[in-house]
């Protein structure tokens, strides 16, 4: 019974946290934290992305290697016991994220097999898909400077 | 008293980029009408090419009576070699931005590859050795 209790006691405490009242104090929170994890939109597609990750997306036409892009729709940033949810969005003043083009790539060769019985009609046909590679930066939390 | 494994595992462009092609070589031969358009292509517009990418050496060699090649070395220590027969100008750039664009790395299969990552879950993971024991 005692040994029940004694193991529920911690449970309780780390459910106690003081409740953030204002954005400033949740990212204090998440900032106080070694790492952290993002939840972008990336031409159209969500992804869960943290610093050094590879990012792999069909290829972007107007974008040369060696480019660095900024993330402008982040949807959550989150550390290991904090999570910060936009509505729908992160104001991009408050999280920056970058990611550098490090490639165009193609993906291996695809063969697509066309048959159609007893007619006589088959084809192969052979394609790789273009891709472009980012490399994602550091999760920057700046601290607001008073004005 | 263990020791810790001090280990970097490589990040390009995360805080620093760099280029991972270095070396441009274009071969073809003076006299046959299949490097014709290779002959073209460097008479015109090798220089700029050279302009717009100060890091890539660019090397132009003979290679009598045989086909126009390019070839790129890359950072890695991996080359890629791509023949210009038959190919026409635009055919020709096209290529040569292919190879500019590429790291050295092997083609290898990128479908389902949509996020690849070295770092350590930054909620952590689920242990059985530390969570409360089932209780039935």
């Amino acid at each position: 019974m005692l040994g029940r209790i004694a193991r529920a006691v911690p449970a309780l405490c780390r459910s106690i946290h003081t409740q953030p009242t204002s954005t400033t104090a949740a990212l204090d929170l998440i900032r106080s934290q070694p790492s952290h994890y993002v939840v972008a939109n990336f031409v159209g597609r969500k992804y869960i992305l943290t610093p050094r990750d590879l990012l792999t997306v069909p290829r972007l036409r107007d974008v040369k290697v060696g480019d660095v892009l900024t993330l402008d729709e982040i949807h959550e940033l989150g550390s290991r016991e904090y999570t910060l949810r936009g509505n729908p969005t992160i104001s991009p003043a408050r999280v920056r994220v970058q990611a550098t083009v490090v490639e165009h790539t193609k993906g291996k060769m695809e063969s697509i097999f066309k048959k159609k019985r007893r007619k006589g009609y088959q084809k192969t046909i052979t394609h790789k898909q273009p891709y472009t590679r980012l490399r994602i930066g550091e999760i920057e939390l700046p601290t607001e400077t008073l004005s | 008293m263990a020791s810790t494994i001090l280990r970097s595992r490589p990040a390009n462009g995360h805080a620093a980029f760099i280029p991972q092609i270095r070396k441009l070589v274009f071969e073809c031969c003076d006299r046959w009408p299949s490097s014709e358009n290779t002959r073209t292509y460097l008479f015109t517009n090798l220089p700029k090419l050279a302009a717009n990418n100060p890091h890539v050496e660019i090397v132009v060699r003979q290679r009598i009576h045989r086909e126009p090649i390019i070839r790129g070395f890359y950072v890695n220590n991996r080359d890629k070699v791509i023949p210009l027969n038959g190919l026409s100008l635009p055919e020709i750039t096209q290529k040569i931005s292919l190879l500019l664009d590429a790291s050295g790395a092997k083609i290898k299969p990128l479908k389902r590859k949509n996020v690849v990552s070295t770092t350590e879950a930054a909620r952590g993971f689920w242990s059985g050795l530390h969570a409360d024991r089932p209780v039935l």
